[in-house]
Order: structure tokens, then sequence, then C-alpha cells
């Protein structure tokens, strides 16, 4: 089989050209993509797509599979059964094609713990081809663009996680990819390193970069990506844009806050005797009311509230949010992430079989 | 970092050449890697060290002064003895750092680079070797700074070092088989301690099999470690030992143990590289 490892990729040329993306343009598609460890099914028939230029997050719980999806897409797991090409090459008949088009990085930032993060950066460079000299050029880049400089030459082992993952990050992109796979990119991060990853992200769509990102926080999915497709169990159980989702749960609702408990539950009553459909969440001093009719619902329950004298902090008309649309079509809430230890070791299991 | 932007520097992938060269230069590439963490982490080298030097001084000076083997000075029994057992405790060393690197996930990151696979492995394991002969060096060197006096010529010391590297790439691709297999490098050290050390103690390493009583007699007699032993001792020391054909035939039993165990383990390590990946 001859590859042409020229910068003339199929998926390239889309960048280059001037023809706007067609819809058979894809960078990713995946075709019952399913993976086994002996009894357990962690991919069950996942098939989804990722269009040449877009944004396409993976979201769901810990444990739900994804990591195991796009290890397959990385060509680091072979599939049980199923297919997934990257830019037309098949990642099991045309591993090395696929891999010279994308780039990976894993939910737990792959370096070498004992080398500094400039040599880190170095050798992912001189791996990818390059000789020295430009290899240097390249890296210096790379420490400049990702603000490196003030650790370059601290092993990696002694630099914060924020510091680490930025140094992933860069590894990542020594070669601009045609489709960048992130695992988690932001687990475990504070929300300033969060912001800076999601900043970066950004850049890089703006730039033309096909990305394919795996997320357990729905505000994420819903701030970067164009497309989502909610993983539960190994199945992908929902696809569609953010909106899509969103819609896909029904209607808008009024939710009230109350300033204590005891105004929380003579509401209620009071509201009740008004025949009011209601939910309560008796943590948030919250009280919400379908309003299909958005603001006339809104201004009638307002009034209603303001007959009663009970005072409130709020009385706002909400969208459905993406937890709302996990709980409606997995019939259980996004687990938090709390517990990414068991994820932890379930990657770390799977990375042995 | 506000100003990331892709193409600041763009430099052209330079033309792949052939696979065969691509796998030379990825491999010589990460075993420079592997190389300088060595002088990083330099307490990574107690394991092939400290363990030797504990023996060699515990069975020199504590042990050995009851220990009397007729015809030969205990330095020079003990010696090549323990570079025998070292070559075996070479299995747990080089299986901790495999189990160790495949854990962290920098093997997955090689892997997803358009690199040979090939290279991967073969840089794991000659990083392996370059570690273990390090820590045989020392070991040598205190053990004739000791009073360690081998006896070979220039032709008995090419052929000392060459069954030396022989038996280090068996037990190396041997450990970095474990390595994988292994869940992780804790349970890599305890299943590996556990069969190492009883077989290299009933080996003939610190003292002779013939006087063992008739169970532990037998078993070492057909210990593999017992020919290492035997051959490293033939080679140094110009002595035979007597029991089983293999220790009497030592040199040719030690290449036949490392032959087979290669065999074994390239094919099975190499498989199990392959099947966690896709091409």
């Amino acid at each position: 089989m001859t590859v042409t490892y020229s910068q003339h990729h199929e998926c390239a040329s889309l960048f280059e050209g001037t023809t706007p993306l067609t819809h058979h343009e894809l960078a990713v598609v995946t075709d019952r993509l399913t993976k086994r460890f002996g009894d357990f099914t962690a991919v069950d028939e996942i098939s989804f797509s990722v269009a040449t230029g877009s944004v396409v997050a993976l979201l769901g719980p810990n444990g739900a599979g994804k990591t195991t999806t796009v290890r397959m897409i990385a060509t680091l797991l072979a599939p049980t059964s199923g297919t997934a090409t990257v830019c037309g090459h098949d990642v099991e008949k045309d591993g090395d094609a696929v891999r010279s088009l994308m780039s990976l990085t894993g939910q737990f930032a792959a370096l070498e713990d004992n080398l500094t993060a400039r040599e880190n950066l170095v050798l992912m460079t001189r791996l990818r081809g390059y000789d020295k000299r430009d290899a240097a050029k390249i890296t210096d880049d790379l420490i400049d663009r990702f603000d490196i400089g003030e650790f370059r030459d601290q092993l990696v082992k002694s630099v914060s996680g924020g510091q680490r993952r930025r140094v992933d990050l860069a590894a990542s992109l020594v070669v601009q990819p045609k489709l960048l796979v992130l695992d988690e990119p932001t687990t475990g991060l504070d929300p300033r390193s969060r912001q800076v990853v999601w900043s970066t992200v950004r850049d890089l769509v703006a730039q033309g970069v096909t990305l394919l990102l795996t997320t357990q926080y729905l505000e994420e999915a819903d701030e970067l990506a164009e497309q989502i497709v909610l993983i539960d169990h190994g199945k992908a159980v929902a696809t569609g844009t953010p909106a899509d989702l969103k819609a896909q749960i029904g209607d808008h609702r009024v939710d009230i806050t109350t300033v204590d408990v005891a105004g929380l539950d003579a509401l209620a009553a009071a509201l009740r005797v008004q025949d009011f459909d209601m939910t309560v969440t008796r943590e948030r001093r919250v009280l919400s009311i379908p309003a299909p009719r958005q603001a006339l619902d809104l201004s009638a329950v307002a009034d209603a509230v303001a007959a009663t004298g009970i005072p409130v902090d709020e009385v706002a008309l909400r969208r459905p949010t993406l937890d709302d649309a996990f709980l409606a079509l997995t019939g259980h809430p996004a687990e938090s992430a709390t517990d990414v230890d068991t994820e932890l070791d379930s990657v770390r299991e799977e990375a042995r079989v | 970092m506000s100003t990331a932007t892709i193409d600041a520097v763009s430099i052209p992938l330079p033309a792949r050449p052939g696979p065969g060269q691509r796998y030379l230069r990825e491999t010589a590439l990460l075993v420079k890697r592997s190389l300088r963490t060595i002088s990083r982490v330099p307490e990574r080298l107690s394991d092939v060290t400290i363990q030797p030097i504990i023996f060699t001084l515990l069975f020199l000076y504590v042990f050995g002064s009851a220990i009397n083997i007729p015809g030969i000075r205990y330095q020079d029994y003990l010696l090549p003895g323990l570079v025998g057992q070292s070559l075996a405790f070479g299995v747990i060393g080089a299986g901790m750092a495999t189990a160790n690197d495949f854990t962290s996930g920098v093997i997955d990151r090689f892997r997803s680079l358009p690199v040979t696979r090939m290279s991967v492995i073969t840089a794991e394991v000659i990083g392996q070797v370059v570690e273990q002969i390090l820590g045989l060096t020392l070991t040598a060197g205190i053990g004739i700074a000791l009073g360690w006096r081998p006896s070979f010529g220039v032709l008995g010391a090419f052929e000392f070092v060459g069954l030396v590297l022989l038996g280090l790439t068996a037990f190396t691709w041997f450990g970095v088989l474990m390595g994988m297999v292994a869940r992780s490098s804790e349970a890599m050290q305890g299943i590996g301690f556990a069969i190492v050390l009883p077989l290299s103690f009933l080996a003939g390493t610190f003292v002779p099999i013939e006087g063992m009583k008739t169970v532990p007699r037998i078993i070492g007699e057909w210990d593999p470690l017992s020919s290492f032993v035997a051959a490293m001792r033939h080679v140094s020391q110009g002595t035979n030992a007597h029991g089983s054909w293999q220790v009497e035939h030592p040199i040719v039993a030690m290449v036949g143990w490392c032959v087979l165990i290669i065999a074994i383990c390239v094919p099975l390590a190499l498989r199990k590289f392959r099947t966690t990946t896709a091409a």
C-alpha cells in the first residue's frame, strides 16, 4: 500500500481549496464500532461522523466508553467489530496513514516524566521526521505559543497539572494535524487552566482543524461543540447540536427560587391550590412550573407568586439544560466528575488488555 | 497562549525515508530517550546494583566465613555466581520498567505517532539491556575491588562478555513480555522475586549444588539458572560442576536456554504488543 506523505492528503485539500464543505467530506466515520473486553462491552455499535472542519463532542459520564472509542480511532486499540475511518483511511488497514493525519492528546498527559518539557517536545518533533535543526525551531515556537518558557527546562514530573497539559497539547501540535482528538482535555484542571485550553481549542478550530473531543462536562460540550454525541454504557443514545438536544427534552419552564425552605413549602401549597403543575427541588429551594407558552406563562406565574406575598429571590424563564437532556434521554442524571479515579482505573485496565 | 496561532513556524515535513531507514532512526531516538532518563533517575539503577552488592558483602564477609569450597577462593566462587544471578534478576528490572512505561501512557503517545511500531519495542529492549549492563559492570567492579580474580585470557573475556550479553538479551525480552502482561510494576516485582529468588539460591550461586539435600539438589540440577551460574564460573575460573548434564555442559546448556527463551518470548512479546493495536 502506498501512502503519499506530502502535505496533500484528501482532508488537507479541503482547507486549502475555496470550495465550500459538503456533507460527504468527513474527517471521521465510525460504523457500528464495537469493543468488547471479555464479557464486558465497552463500546456497543457506535456510529457517528465528524464533518471536516467541525467540532464534535462525545459526551458521557465516567466509564461510558468515550476513551475506548477514541483509542480505537487513534489506532491504539483494535476494534472487536465495526469500522472507523479517518479522512477515508481505515484505522485497521491503514493505521500509518491515520497516524500521520491525526494527533491524540490522551486523558493522562502522556509525556516522559524524566525529561524536561523542552526535551519532550524535541523528541516528539524528531519522531515526526524533522532533523535536529528544524526540531529546535519548531520546539522553540511551541514553547512560545504555549507559554512554556518559564518551565521549559524543568523535568515534566515536577511541573503542575495545568503546565503539563499545555506541554501535552503542544506535543500534539508539532505538525498541524488534520484531525485533533482531545480525550477529556480539561478533566482535573483548575478553572483558569480550563479557560486556557478552551481558548487554544477555539483558535485551532478557527484555523480549520477538525476536532473530536470527549468530555464529561455538559458545559464544555455546550461551549465548544457544534455536534454532540451523547454516550451512555457504550451506546450512542442521542446525536445533535446542543440546541437539538435541548429541544428533545421539551419545553421551557419557570423556576422560582424562594428565600427559605419555609417559604418554598408555603408557596408550593398556595400555587397547588391554583392548579399549577410543579416539581419542587428542596435542596436548591427551587419550584419549577412548565411554561409551554413561555412569556405568557412567566407573567401568569409571576402574578400568582406576587399575590401570595411570599418573598422570593428569583422568578425566571429557563430553557432546558444539557443536564435535563441527559436525564430525559438516559433515564439517569449525568454522573458527577468526582469519581475520576474510577475512570482512571478503568482506562488503565483497558491499556493492559 | 492567547497568541496561539498555528503556523507561526511552518516547516514542511521532510520526505519520509523507507521503512528500514525510519526504523533505525526512530529506534535510535527512542533509545536516546531511555538512556537520558537513566541519568535523571540514577536511583533506578539501585535495582541492578544494590542487591548484588548486598549479596556480595553478606556472603563474602558474613556467611562466607563458614563456607569452605575446596580448590577455590570464595571470592572467585561467589562473584561469577552473582553475575549469573544478576542476569536472571534482569527479568524483574526489565519487567518493572516496561510495566511502568506502558501504564504511564508514554508508550501510547509513541504509538499514536506515525513511527514504526517495531522501533518502540526494540528501543524498550535496548534501553533495558544497557541499564542491566551498567549494573553488572558495577557489580563486577566491586567484586574485583574485593578480591575477585577472573582467570580468563583475552579470548575467555570475550566469551564471558558474549555469554553475559546473550543472557541479558534473553532475560530482557522475557522481562518485557512479563511487564506487558503484568498489571503493574508492583505486581511484576512481587511475582518476579517469588520465582527468581528461590531459583537463584538453588542454582549453586552461593554453595555447590552437590552438597545440598536430595530435594533441593534435584531442583538445583534442573534449574535453568544453574547452567548460567556454572557457565559464568566455568569461563571465568575454569571450574567444572557435577550433577546433571546441564551443569556439566554449562555453556551449551546456557546458550540453549537463551535461544529457547528468545524463541518463545520474542514472538509472544511482539504479538502482545500488536494485539492491543490496530495496524
